[in-house]
């Protein structure tokens, strides 16, 4: 990095008058660790690394991957990670007035000074904001038109794993585990500016390591339909996997946000990878294999990291925590050890058929957090297609536990628009609820009903990259919004509150998951027409996304309610996630055959 | 709480269904207000001196927030938040005029309509104004305003924002603008007596 420009801390106070939340853009919280520019002589040595999440900071601090990656970079000497959260609108709009540009917090240096900018996608409704952080840095949004050799800009993430609608905008895309490949990049970075070669040099010898996708040495060729004729060259990027999770600790000391994120408190990752096979899930997919922490290194680990941080509440997380070989030793330990710290635990993923009385009973020791468990279908015939292999009686019994026990709230996650659903898997959900209900009740102490909270969570089926269910298509918004009409009409209203998602948005959603690299145009598009924060609804505007998709001349319903035959070329085939398409084909089979 | 937590102090719990960390705060410092006045009393479950507890917590804090005293009380103190009758703010202003009877206008109209007449009158408790020794365009404005306003039928807290709207477009007229605001310093009445917390323990 040549010329480190910053923000001068004086007017930075200055804009931030009136600004809602100033403590989204300001630093010095506990836990930083990029290196002081001023103190070495030699800053312009250093590598600089720009972790940027698409979000506010209050979501972006709620995510452990931007804590490992933060920590394992600003570990090594050579290189620096600073972090930038993107401004929320009325932030925005300040910037923009005063011709500045979106800067890190921990030095306020600007975008565009960095050497590499990462940008860590979780979800494809953040595309938008990517490049409007692009723009907002100073930085020219195509790949194409970056001639300066930096800053680098790349993604990774589980929305880059279809790389094809950010692959205009991205100099290269990283796949899979990011703790080992970060630091292979970063070297690749250095010689590249050390040995003052030029960006061709650099997009082809990054290319070489696992887990790096450079689009500008792809071609894709398209029949007159849209569909992908031919990729070329024909050799898959094989995605990065660190074998042994243990090679890695876990984050001891995070940085602790100034303000309330949105989950508030200390996350340990106990495993990588499901072994349970969902067909609609692509986390499940694309995380293999399993791969579990050893649980005396987690213990020591965890105590520490309490210790450190001061937090009273410890989250366990994994793709399905209850899943975890040691999960009661863990919790029995990290119990014993902080007895008097009023410590509670909290364990995102739990299946019902893997939560036992000792699991409920370790896990309320500490102060009760809610309990959330994902049913997904109604009825048993709709669980088996999706190879939710959990049975109405484990479920029963698994709330019957959990209520009589003390809880008093849980939440419940349910799809609809899944393959071969039928309007009597709809009615089910309802039937199912209805039975939670009166176990809940039946197991709740009589005086405290009014308490009993059961919150439930529908969202529609959207046919993800590298799941079985890839090649199906998604239900119409016709068909979604009949089946969500059913569902809210006829869920008994005492007890439960319900929330649900959009249809359109689930339909753009789901356009831009399956995208290919012309879906890139539709993005843009809707950026320029001030789509941000395509995620959170008092954003969304979903007539603008469909407006881009007919002026590109791309047909929504392609991507989306579209099935895809199994011998199409899809857009992610480019990808080797480590799964392969004949066992995807063999499990969509096995699911026909439970219709 | 956290950095009790880090500094390893036990803090005491209530009981029942959901306990709660025994630690009271004084009023709130509104955004964009640097404060030099923020106390809390905390019960912990351990014998430990003023000075020993006030080193291990700013091992555990950052510079920008430090615990400047510490001392021990009693467990029967009055709650923090309903005791303080008065915060002290301080006001830095800078005079965009140089019109000398402007100025003789603004020095008589703040002790008169601010403090006795205006909509705020009944949350002042005190102000007192003097000019910075570099020149004459800077003030320095001390308001001692009611933490509570204590009318016979309702108890209301001073909404300072409210006051900070007011007063700015107030100083429009005399072409006033505010640089700077600090809440400087906290009051207890004792027998009709304005002392800080800590001077009362």
């Amino acid at each position: 990095m040549k010329d480190i420009k910053r923000l001068d801390f004086a007017l930075l106070e200055n804009i931030l008058e009136g600004i809602e939340k100033p403590g989204r853009y300001i630093n010095s919280e506990i836990g930083t660790k990029s290196k002081e520019l001023d103190l070495r002589r030699d800053s312009y040595d250093l590598v600089f690394l720009a972790l940027v999440f698409p979000d506010i900071y209050e979501v972006g601090m709620s995510n452990l991957g931007l804590q490992i990656l933060y920590d394992i970079v600003n570990k090594n000497r050579d290189y620096t990670a600073e972090r930038v959260f993107a401004p929320w609108i009325d932030f925005e709009k300040k910037l923009r007035e005063n011709n500045l540009k979106v800067f890190s917090l921990e030095n306020r240096i600007f975008l565009n000074c960095f050497d590499l900018i990462g940008f860590t996608v979780q979800h494809e409704l953040l595309y938008s904001n990517i490049l409007n952080m692009l723009d907002l840095g100073g930085i020219n949004i195509r790949s194409e038109n970056r001639k300066e050799r930096f800053p680098l800009v790349c993604a990774g993430g589980p929305a880059a794993v279809n790389p094809q609608p950010l692959s205009e905008f991205m100099d290269f895309m990283v796949i899979g585990d990011g703790e080992e490949v970060i630091m292979s990049i970063l070297e690749m970075v250095k010689a590249y500016r050390d040995k003052n070669k030029n960006k061709e040099w650099f997009l082809k010898e990054i290319s070489r390591l696992d887990g790096i996708y450079v689009p500008g040495l792809y071609r894709f060729y398209y029949y007159p339909d849209g569909r992908i004729k031919s990729i070329e060259p024909v050799k898959k990027i094989k995605k990065s996997t660190i074998k042994d999770l243990n090679k890695f600790s876990i984050v001891q000391d995070p940085v602790i946000p100034n303000i309330k994120p949105v989950h508030d408190r200390f996350a340990v990752e106990i495993m990588r990878g499901c072994g349970r096979g969902c067909r609609f899930c692509q986390a499940g997919m694309i995380y293999r294999p399993v791969r579990n922490r050893e649980v005396k290194s987690l213990i020591r680990q965890a105590t520490a990291g309490i210790k450190n941080t001061g937090y009273d509440e410890i989250s366990f997380l994994s793709l399905s925590s209850s899943d975890y070989r040691d999960i009661e030793y863990l919790l029995d330990r990290i119990t014993f050890s902080s007895k008097s710290k009023k410590l509670s635990f909290s364990l995102p993923s739990i299946r019902f058929d893997s939560l036992s009385l000792r699991l409920v009973e370790l896990i309320q020791s500490g102060r009760k957090t809610g309990l959330t468990f994902a049913p997904e279908a109604g009825s048993q015939r709709m669980r088996d297609i999706i190879n939710k292999n959990i049975k109405e009686s484990e479920m029963l019994d698994c709330i019957k536990i959990a209520f009589s026990k003390g809880w008093e709230r849980i939440k419940l996650y349910f799809m609809i628009g899944l393959p071969f659903e039928t309007d009597g898997d709809i009615v089910q959900i309802v039937t199912l609820i209805e039975k939670i209900i009166r176990t809940a009740r039946n197991n709740f102490h009589r005086n405290k009903l009014s308490r009993l909270k059961i919150n439930v969570s529908i969202n529609a089926f959207c046919p993800k990259p590298f799941t079985p269910f890839q090649w199906v298509c998604q239900d119409d918004i016709g068909k979604l919004n009949d089946k969500f009409g059913y569902i809210l009409k006829n869920i008994p209203r005492r007890y439960v509150d319900i929330s649900w998602t959009d249809s359109r948005k689930s339909i753009i959603e789901c356009a831009l998951s399956r995208g290919n690299q012309r879906v890139g145009v539709v993005v843009e598009g809707a950026w320029r027409r001030g789509a941000r924060f395509d995620n959170w609804t008092d954003c969304f505007k979903p007539g603008i996304w469909e407006d881009e998709f007919k002026k590109a001349g791309l047909d929504i319903d392609f991507f989306t309610t579209r099935g895809f035959s199994s011998s199409e070329i899809l857009p992610w085939d480019v990808i080797d996630i480590g799964v392969s398409k004949k066992f995807l084909l063999k499990e969509y089979d096995r699911s026909k055959k439970c219709r | 709480m956290r950095a009790l937590r880090r500094a390893e102090f036990k803090v005491e719990y209530s009981l029942g269904y959901n306990p709660k960390p025994k630690i009271i705060f004084s009023l709130p410092t509104p955004l964009g207000v640097e404060s030099m006045a923020e106390y809390s009393d905390v019960l912990l479950d351990q014998r430990i001196g003023g000075q020993e507890f006030k080193k291990r917590v700013n091992l555990r804090l950052k510079p920008q927030i430090q615990v400047i005293k510490a001392k021990k009380i009693a467990a029967e103190t009055v709650n923090l938040m309903n005791d303080i009758a008065v915060s002290l703010y301080s006001f830095r202003l800078e005079s965009r005029s140089a019109d000398k009877r402007l100025l003789e206008r603004f020095y008589t109209d703040i002790k008169g309509d601010l403090k006795t007449e205006s909509d705020f009158s009944r949350s002042i408790f005190d102000l007192e104004i003097t000019q910075d020794k570099a020149g004459f365009h800077i003030f320095f404005l001390k308001l001692f305003g009611y933490a509570k306003i204590f009318i016979k039928e309702n108890n209301e807290f001073f909404k300072f924002n409210n006051f900070y709207k007011y007063f700015m477009d107030w100083l429009k007229d005399y072409k006033i603008d505010v640089k700077g605001v600090k809440k400087e310093e906290l009051f207890v009445l004792r027998k009709n007596i304005l002392k800080t917390p800590m001077e009362v323990v």
